[in-house]
């Protein structure tokens, strides 16, 4: 039985996913990421963590170019998923997007009704030829975010008349739709109570099934329970990236360990 | 833990304060409160008072513009008259011009007076200063329209001249007609029996609504009418230019344009724009639209295009308020399940703001509707006495007046008659404005969703 | 109350620490089992072996050690769970004293098969080597289905073991003023009674952290304390 539980853990490194070599941005003057060097596996769930400000979120949002709405912003190193550079002048940012999903710190469903939300991403995309397929992806997503015995006798009802916390599993549906290859979750449990947060957080251990997920939290405890890999940032460095289990429980860098056993902001 | 000040409580001798009791700070602080609420009161109570103060003198005065007094007139339309040669002719007809028919009215005005056995010293010419002079224009447009009356005696209703109209609606007294050329005590004698034998009438004046301005000399005939449908026009001209170019110009300014000088060079001038004088607006449009283009003059096409150039800035300014008011959280959401940034802003931000635009949209509308001055300065104040032609394309081109320009010239005129109608044109003008800001509201209400 | 947290993996993890508490208690028990065996028939082979096993059990308990660790860091767990996995921690620790003692009895088996036997002396020690293993075997199941009941029998069964260990005791000291040749032998197995002895109070401790772990409050600690060797002396 815990042999099971330690395969379970066991964390394949040499599937990588995505990989940042060099990474520095800037906003403007401001050096937010100072050379992160980074391999994310496949199938596996990566937490991001740090104090405010140490460039988690910036970091995760180089991952899908966010970054490029921000006119300031300026990105440098190599970040590549499965071997390709995603900064490469032939990559639109769109095409990627929809390789690499994200889930947002606030439930921020449109306010179209549910159907509407899940379906959105594969219209756009062009992943249904007809309304029997959409109706099918719609149904899948929304039973792979754990939302459809909810959800689906008010499908056509507005998604943001949800609860907070079927908001966001409404808001990962809607991100899962598209069927991506990675997950990006961006302090996907900030504005939800503690129930929510489980359910969330179950959920993405679930996911962990098919995608690789990556997720940026504030919460430590939040990245223990669910993450295999975590990584430490502070002030815009990557300070210690290993297995969770270690990082909680035996940090080898100083300044990991003061962070997570709460000595430093 | 250096801390070595005692955070404890009070000192022990320190008594503790009841809080029924209020002491001096608290005291003073309330009445600080009190006194600030009182200002607010009287402020709103202040105001308050100027709304019904307007209103009331608006309605007060500009009511009596909606009634005209009519005389109902048995009148013989005589063939030696008016067709000697009895030929039947339209054309032949329309050779007698309204002097023709003067004397028509004279002689149904005297039957009029013998038949009620009322004396007056009056001769039939002095009688007819009674009735409007649109009164055998009336008759002739009754007789060129059917030929066949002529010979019969035809009942009319006739509107009484602006002076005996002003005698009903009290405007005009016995000692304010003493020197008047026109009208005199006697006629009043007259008018007062008439009156009560129920041939001189006052009445609701449908003609004041849709009829056209009228000659300084008769205001009981003037309406409103041609210049609504003046601005009506320049109100769609308006809205059809600038709706589209107004929103494209701030989509792109909001979600599109790169952040460098040049772009906010231009939002510094569109907001500078806004607050540029009407006035100014009005001298471009001449030397622009009129002098260079050579577009007609008081056309409602002008007018609309210089109305634009003013709304224009009032709707960018508004539908880029209401593109930022749309949270980012909606935007991130559609670029992150890979919408193109047009698809984010067609699917999602831009029916978000639609309420904000519209309303914004409708604000400004209503804005232009009540401008005046670059209206006066493209002439925009035709005098257009006959009714509107029926081409509605000829509409944009035809010389026009617009409503407050309407007004404008109405209260400029010497005769009161007319400022009692420079009054009621205010108040269809308010009528006109409500509706839309109501319709603004609605539309809101109709559209607004939360997020 | 619901049994299963939201977080399914948190489960798994409870359970697979559960898991190796069980194990490690059914290695312990064949510990016991064989240690005293191999006394009874003076197998020294057996002994070895129960002297290799016991390395498995200590590697069990790091083990299972870790893991708290691990539950603790990760899962942060509270009120039931915070119980369970103080309990494993030191239910753990006396599995593992218990499986040293087991060690230390075949260990003397080896130097006993050299000596004489002492009448009388092996079908004690087996009996009571059978309370302890029963009393464990009763424990780990009084934990698996959280019976408090069970448990505080188990509490109660120590007495039998500290009785039959104060009758040896008094056995010992007979035959070692009979014969002063017996004493090497009877030095040797009293130390295996008092090993014995000592897994009961252990096993007891196990069974008083069942209880805790099931109600939340440990035990009165009015348990009988029949072991009364201490006050003893050779009779003049």
């Amino acid at each position: 039985m815990d042999d099971l539980r330690l395969i379970e853990r066991a964390v394949d490194m040499n599937e990588t996913k995505i990989s940042a070599n060099g990474v520095q941005v800037y906003y403007g003057d401001n050096h937010a990421i100072k050379d992160v060097n980074v391999e994310i596996a496949d199938k596996t769930v990566t937490a991001f963590i740090g104090p405010s400000g140490c460039g988690k979120s910036t970091f995760l949002r180089c991952l899908n170019r966010m970054n490029d709405t921000i006119s300031v912003a300026r990105v440098e190193g190599d970040i590549r998923i499965d071997g390709e550079d995603i900064y490469d002048k032939r990559v639109d940012p769109v095409q990627l997007r929809a390789k690499v999903g994200m889930v947002f710190q606030k439930p921020n469903p449109f306010p179209k009704s549910i159907y509407d939300n899940v379906a959105y991403g594969p219209k756009i995309h062009g992943l249904a030829r007809n309304k029997a397929e959409l109706d099918e992806i719609v149904e899948r997503a929304l039973r792979r975010a754990a939302l459809w015995n909810e959800a689906k006798d008010r499908l056509q009802e507005p998604g943001t008349g949800l609860s907070g916390g079927q908001q966001q599993r409404l808001c990962i549906a809607r991100a899962v739709a598209t069927e991506p290859e990675v997950l990006l979750m961006d302090e996907p449990c900030s504005a939800l109570d503690p129930i929510a947060t489980a359910q969330v957080e179950e959920l993405i251990d679930e996911l962990r099934q098919s995608y690789s997920v990556v997720i940026v939290t504030h919460s430590m405890q939040q990245a223990a329970r669910v993450s295999q890999m975590t990584a430490f940032f502070h002030l815009g460095n990557l300070v210690e990236y290993d297995e969770t289990g270690t990082i909680f429980t035996n940090p080898s860098d100083p300044r990991t360990e003061s962070y997570i056993s709460g000595r430093i902001g | 833990m250096t801390d070595t000040t005692p955070l404890d409580a009070a000192p022990a001798g320190k008594p503790t304060k009841s809080i029924l009791v209020e002491d001096e700070r608290t005291r003073a602080r309330n009445r600080a409160e009190a006194r600030f609420r009182a200002y607010g009161i009287a402020a709103i109570a202040i105001a308050a008072t100027f709304l019904v103060i307007l209103l009331a003198t608006i309605v007060v005065r500009g009511v009596p513009a909606f009634t005209q007094t009519y005389m109902t007139l048995d009148v013989t339309l005589e063939a030696n008259a008016l067709d000697p040669n009895g030929t039947g002719d339209r054309d032949e007809i329309a050779k007698v011009t309204t002097f023709g028919y003067q004397p028509l009215i004279g002689q149904a005005l005297v039957s009029l007076l013998e038949e009620q056995r009322i004396e007056t010293p009056l001769p039939p010419p002095a009688l007819i200063l009674m009735l409007s002079q649109s009164a055998p224009a009336v008759l002739r447009d009754a007789v060129l329209d059917d030929p066949s009356l002529i010979g019969q005696t035809v009942t009319f209703e006739l509107l009484t001249s602006s002076r005996a109209d002003g005698y009903f609606k009290g405007r005009v007294t016995r000692e304010s007609l003493a020197r008047d050329r026109n009208l005199g005590p006697p006629h009043l004698d007259i008018l007062d029996q008439l009156a009560e034998s129920g041939h001189v009438e006052r009445r609701f004046n449908l003609d004041f609504i849709t009829g056209s301005d009228a000659s300084e000399s008769r205001p009981e005939s003037a309406g409103i009418g041609v210049s609504m449908i003046g601005s009506f026009f320049m109100m769609l001209v308006v809205l059809f230019l600038s709706l589209p170019i107004g929103v494209a110009a701030s989509i792109y300014l909001e979600e599109f344009a790169p952040q460098n000088r040049f772009t906010d060079f231009i939002e510094v001038n569109i907001s500078n724009l806004a607050a540029v004088p009407s006035i100014v607006f009005g001298i471009l449009g001449l030397a622009i639209f009129i002098q260079v283009m050579h577009l007609p003059q008081s056309a409602p096409l002008v007018g609309g295009l210089v109305l634009t150039l003013m709304t224009l800035p009032t709707i960018i300014i508004s539908t880029r308020a209401s593109l930022k008011s749309v949270p980012p959280s909606i935007r991130e959401a559609a670029l992150g399940v890979g919408a193109s940034k047009m698809q984010t802003v067609f699917h999602h931000v831009l029916p978000l703001a639609m309420p904000g635009i519209l309303t914004g949209t409708i604000i400004g509308l209503a804005q232009a509707l009540g401008e005046t001055a670059p209206l006066l300065l493209i002439g925009m104040v035709g005098f257009i006495a006959s009714n509107y032609p029926a081409g509605v394309a000829e509409g944009f081109l035809d010389p026009n007046s617009a409503m407050p320009a309407q007004i404008y010239e109405w209260a400029k005129r010497a005769d009161p008659a007319y400022y009692e109608r420079a009054w009621g044109g205010i108040i269809v003008l308010l009528v006109f404005l409500m509706s839309m800001n109501l319709l603004a509201i609605l539309l809101r209400r109709r559209f607004e969703r939360r997020w | 109350m619901n049994e299963q947290h939201i977080a399914s993996a948190y489960d798994r993890d409870l359970e697979a620490i559960q898991a190796m508490i069980i194990r490690m208690g059914g290695l312990v028990e064949s510990a016991i089992l064989e240690g005293t065996r191999s006394l009874d028939t003076r197998d020294v082979e057996l002994a070895e072996k129960v002297r290799r096993e016991d390395a498995v059990i200590d590697d069990l308990e790091e083990r299972i050690n870790e893991e708290c660790a691990r539950v603790i860091a990760l899962r942060a767990p509270v009120s039931k769970d915070l119980r369970i996995i103080l309990a494993v921690i030191k239910l753990s620790g006396s599995l593992e004293r218990v499986g040293d003692y087991a060690k230390n009895i075949a260990k003397r088996t080896t130097v006993l098969a050299e000596l004489g036997q002492i009448p009388g002396t092996n079908t004690s020690l087996r009996r009571m080597a059978m309370d302890v293993q029963s009393m464990l075997k009763d424990t780990l199941d009084a934990f698996i289905a959280r019976d408090a009941e069970r448990a505080e029998q188990v509490i109660l069964r120590d007495e039998d073991v500290d009785q039959l260990y104060n009758a040896m005791f008094r056995e010992f000291l007979t035959h070692m003023m009979e014969d002063p040749r017996n004493i090497t032998a009877c030095m040797h197995l009293h130390f295996i009674a008092k090993n014995i002895e000592r897994m009961g109070d252990l096993v007891t401790n196990m069974a008083e952290q069942v209880v805790y772990l099931t109600t939340g409050t440990l035990p009165d600690d009015d348990r009988p304390k029949k072991d009364r060797t201490a006050f003893a002396a050779p009779r003049k």
